[in-house]
């Protein structure tokens, strides 16, 4: 995709797009709202939002299908740190005018302690020609997960460290270099 | 190298019993293999040597040169040597294959590994294991074939160097093609590190025409009923668990 786009803790912003489209969303603990138009047929969305949260912050994200046959993959990973509020309000919108349209997100917050983590994974859907799949996540790391590393003689402290950052840094496309405060924030935890 | 004496391990919050005063004393360079019906406690005991979070040991010990490490922490225990390729591997989502082998490798030795040696050292087995390059660069087992799975299990076995091996049923999963390749990469491992062991848990005797064990022991209701050669186990696959006195499961 010719169309990359990197946003570090931006907190308001809309889109209106008309090109494939990949956007890195990197946020240390701040709220953000987000509005995504998909406004131009065949295109498709990759958001791929990374965030590390300490006090009570929300995050909104609505993709609006406008036109027919987009697809937008949504992928939100959070990490709580502490016992604060992340709430996420996760929409995809295909209205009736729009057919053929591919909606899906994927959301998951991992609690390293106590915190208050909500997700609503939204699907606003008003036509019967669509796909749309959502699924929402919110706990630890899977102790079978840190098991199998450690069986490797990795300790439990660099295990953990191992998944955070293969979970906060999801994809390997990422050009690491222009998000070197938030590396340095997941290096801190 | 192994000495397991009088071992009952029970699963943790519960009062269900798996193992019940098992005895089994593995010596260097020997390979064991551990045959049984469905639900005896043979993956539970490959869990347990490594020190798996779901069971708790009630009686007993299990000592590895000498050390009790009935105690030890899963990664203490691997940093002795012991390696359990499981029967089925699990998918970490973000950490590729090979930072995730790098990093081991790191913490077993001590220090850092040369780039250049782990980088050589890692096509060559790739190599051995007819393994595509790029699973190095792939999230840990994710969206692998179950062939896939079990070589990526051998692959780190390989480049871990541990001294003592248990294959909680390798074959499953493996077709004949591959576990002929999986075994020829086991058995010159063997060859090449005299002194390692092996414990292999199987249903069927087939793993063990490629890796042939010196003793095979029945595991029947958390106990090790009876123990042979390899005739015990083709005699097994001829006649069912019958043979060692109670019904088959």
């Amino acid at each position: 995709m010719n169309n990359i786009i990197y946003l570090n803790g931006e907190e308001h912003k809309e889109f209106n797009l008309e090109e494939d489209t990949i956007i890195y969303h990197f946020s240390i603990d701040k709220s953000s709202d987000i509005t995504i138009n998909l406004n131009k047929e065949d295109i498709t969305l990759y958001y791929y939002y990374n965030n590390i949260n300490y006090n009570d912050n929300n995050y909104k994200i609505r993709v609006n299908h406008n036109k027919s046959n987009t697809k937008s993959f949504v992928y939100n990973h959070g990490v709580n740190v502490n016992n604060s509020k992340l709430h996420y309000w996760v929409d995809g919108y295909v209205p009736k005018k729009s057919n053929g349209c591919d909606c899906n997100q994927d959301n998951q917050i991992i609690n390293i302690n106590d915190g208050n983590s909500k997700i609503w994974p939204n699907l606003l859907i008003d036509n019967f020609d669509v796909n749309a799949n959502h699924a929402a996540y919110i706990g630890k790391f899977k102790e079978e997960d840190l098991f199998y590393i450690m069986s490797r003689g990795i300790s439990r402290k660099k295990a953990y460290k191992l998944l955070l950052s293969g979970f906060l840094l999801n994809t390997d496309s990422i050009d690491k270099e222009k998000i070197s405060d938030f590396v340095d924030e997941i290096n801190k935890l | 190298m192994l000495n397991i004496k009088n071992l009952s391990v029970k699963v943790i919050d519960s009062d269900i019993n798996i193992l019940n005063k098992l005895n089994l004393e593995i010596g260097n360079g020997e390979v064991h293999a551990i045959m049984g019906p469905n639900g005896t406690g043979k993956s539970t005991l490959a869990k347990i040597i490594m020190g798996h979070y779901q069971y708790e040991v009630t009686n007993g010990s299990i000592k590895f040169n000498n050390k009790d490490i009935t105690k030890l922490s899963v990664d203490e225990r691997a940093k002795l040597g012991i390696f359990l390729s499981m029967q089925d591997p699990t998918v970490i989502d973000g950490v590729s294959n090979s930072e995730f082998i790098r990093t081991a490798q790191n913490e077993i030795n001590g220090s850092k590994t040369n780039l250049y040696e782990f980088i050589k050292n890692m096509e060559f087995s790739l190599d051995d294991l007819k393994l595509d390059s790029n699973m190095i660069h792939r999230s840990i087992n994710k969206d692998f074939s179950g062939g896939e799975k079990k070589k990526n299990e051998i692959l780190q076995m390989k480049l871990l160097k541990p001294k003592f091996i248990i294959l909680d049923e390798l074959d499953s999963g493996l077709d004949v093609d591959s576990l002929k390749i999986v075994c020829k990469n086991i058995n010159k491992y063997l060859k090449d590190n005299k002194e390692c062991s092996i414990l292999i848990i199987t249903h069927y005797p087939r793993i063990l025409e490629y890796i042939k064990p010196d003793y095979v022991h029945i595991l029947k209701d958390g106990n090790i009923k009876k123990t042979g050669d390899m005739k015990l186990a083709l005699e097994i696959e001829k006649n069912g668990y019958q043979i060692i006195g109670e019904e088959n499961e």
